[in-house]
């Protein structure tokens, strides 16, 4: 391995790259702050919904869980196109992942939600607790705690799926290092240079996820 | 091959529903738009890549760009979209893209999901030498006959491919191309097998290191896509094309050729037109 060539290759490339990654990070917050908007919404409903909303909103979930991200943005970007909707490469891709991280979270929000033991919830109702105040100030701290970890492995999952966008024309970093390889033929040090970037990037997630667990943690 | 069905089930539902769509006058639509929408890819030189600068550049970049001069006389009035391989049915039949020139392998099954332009180059393989090395052109290699050892990059069929020219040749499969070049220079490999177009290029950007055995084999043609359905915009693309090739854009074409590809075309034979002959 020419490590010293590959690293000036980056450095020529390096505002591509940057750009790259940008979109990486963009495309990847985008997703994952959208999906757990959403997720938390079907987990609520996965839980409390009455049963025909649970039906409609378990038949989302399953569907979205059981397919492979590949085939969702695939058809976010065609399918959604032949019916009339013109999403563009970047659009369509952030729309998949965010659908998929959605399934994910509220699957994860809902068992969270149900490990916490019916005690909690008879006393807060017993004390005149709205749902509202129920849920934000007895139910969801103690699911939190449960959520956090997981919830740090789908933000990764999300992350690396983010790599998929490149075959639907998003230059995200993988597309714009495989442009450098491309014109330098360096593939196996740009591709442990791209391996690095995004364990970085997952590194960095990991660890504020730590950091808030550590903080919600029951104080011993 | 599953992956193959599913992919081709997939691009024959889209052709479905789209081949339902109104009737299309897709070179009006273009006009009226005032700018092209070109499919192309970014990561294969010396077809189409970003160069040094970031700008997409290559042979299938220049043949878009005569077309958009076609159209508005004016070759910047173009509109990339960036696509991988396995976009370039698919984003044809969901009016993604106008056109692609994306080296595209003219095949019978192919031309059943899009239709294929005349084609503007034929791709095959070639063996790259070194200009110091012992054997000088393909004669020479296959008199050598088993003292030969073939560089070329791994492939179910790289051993048969090699053996169709030289049948005794020892074969050695690289991963990469730059394993497959350094094996080349440091002496492992006798010569390197791989497309025309890859070997022209790397060629090009190191002169007087290497020479071309002069002999190809496995012949495929590269030709631009349309969707199917509108015979004058597929005429126009065609246009364009064969004048480029043959007529007054001939110019520009062989000076992305001699770009490229490294090499001076002849123009074609003043007189009776070459292509009746």
């Amino acid at each position: 391995m020419d490590i010293l060539q590959a690293l000036d290759a980056v450095w020529a490339a390096r505002w591509p790259i940057l750009e790259g990654i940008q979109h990486t990070l963009f495309i990847s917050i985008l997703s994952i702050i959208m999906g757990t908007i959403l997720g938390v919404g079907v987990g609520l409903i996965l839980t409390y919904g009455n049963r025909w909303i649970r039906f409609l909103v378990r038949l989302y979930s399953d569907f979205l869980r059981g397919t492979p991200v590949f085939v969702l943005i695939l058809a976010c970007f065609y399918i959604l196109s032949v019916v009339g909707i013109q999403l563009t490469a970047y659009q369509a891709g952030i729309f998949a992942l965010t659908l998929f991280c959605s399934s994910h979270v509220g699957e994860i929000v809902r068992g969270a939600l149900q490990a916490i033991p019916a005690g909690q919830t008879e006393a807060a109702k017993s004390i005149g607790l709205t749902f509202r105040k129920m849920f934000v100030s007895v139910l969801f701290p103690q699911a939190l705690r449960q959520i956090l970890p997981t919830w740090v492995n789908t933000a990764t999952e999300i992350v690396k799926a983010s790599t998929l966008l490149s075959i639907i024309g998003v230059v995200e970093l993988l597309l714009s290092v495989q442009q450098v390889i491309s014109r330098t033929f360096l593939s196996l040090e740009l591709y442990f240079f791209a391996g690095f970037v995004f364990f970085l990037i997952n590194f960095a997630i990991e660890k504020v996820g730590r950091l808030v667990e550590r903080k919600i943690a029951i104080p011993t | 091959m599953f992956k193959t069905l599913s992919k081709l089930g997939l691009v024959a539902a889209l052709l479905c529903t789209a081949s339902s769509a109104a009737f299309a006058d897709k070179l009006q639509d273009v006009l009226d738009r005032g700018y092209l929408i070109a499919g192309s890819g970014s990561t294969n030189a010396p077809w189409h890549f970003k160069d040094e600068s970031n700008k997409l550049v290559g042979f299938d970049i220049d043949m878009l760009r005569l077309i958009a001069k076609g159209l508005f006389d004016d070759a910047t009035k173009i509109e990339f979209v960036n696509q991988s391989g396995d976009a370039r049915v698919p984003n044809l039949a969901t009016d993604k893209v106008d056109v692609t020139c994306q080296f595209m392998t003219v095949t019978a099954g192919r031309a059943q999901l899009v239709e294929f332009s005349v084609p503007y180059y034929r791709e095959g393989v070639g063996l790259m030498l070194l200009g110091s090395g012992k054997h000088k052109n393909y004669d020479a290699l296959k008199a050598a006959g088993s003292n030969v050892t073939v560089s070329v990059l791994q492939n179910v069929y790289a051993e048969e491919m090699v053996h169709t020219a030289l049948p005794e040749a020892k074969v050695d499969q690289y991963d990469s191309v730059d394993l497959m070049y350094q094996a080349l220079n440091s002496g492992r490999s006798d010569a390197a097998a791989t497309d025309q177009s890859s070997l022209s290029w790397f060629m090009a950007q190191n002169p007087k290191r290497y020479l071309d055995s002069g002999f190809g084999w496995n012949p495929q043609s590269y030709s631009c896509a349309v969707k199917p359905g509108d015979q004058r915009w597929l005429n126009f693309v065609n246009t364009v094309l064969h004048e480029a090739m043959t007529g007054v854009e001939f110019n520009t074409y062989a000076a992305s050729y001699k770009k490229w590809f490294g090499a001076e075309l002849s123009p074609p034979k003043i007189g009776f037109p070459i292509e009746f002959k």
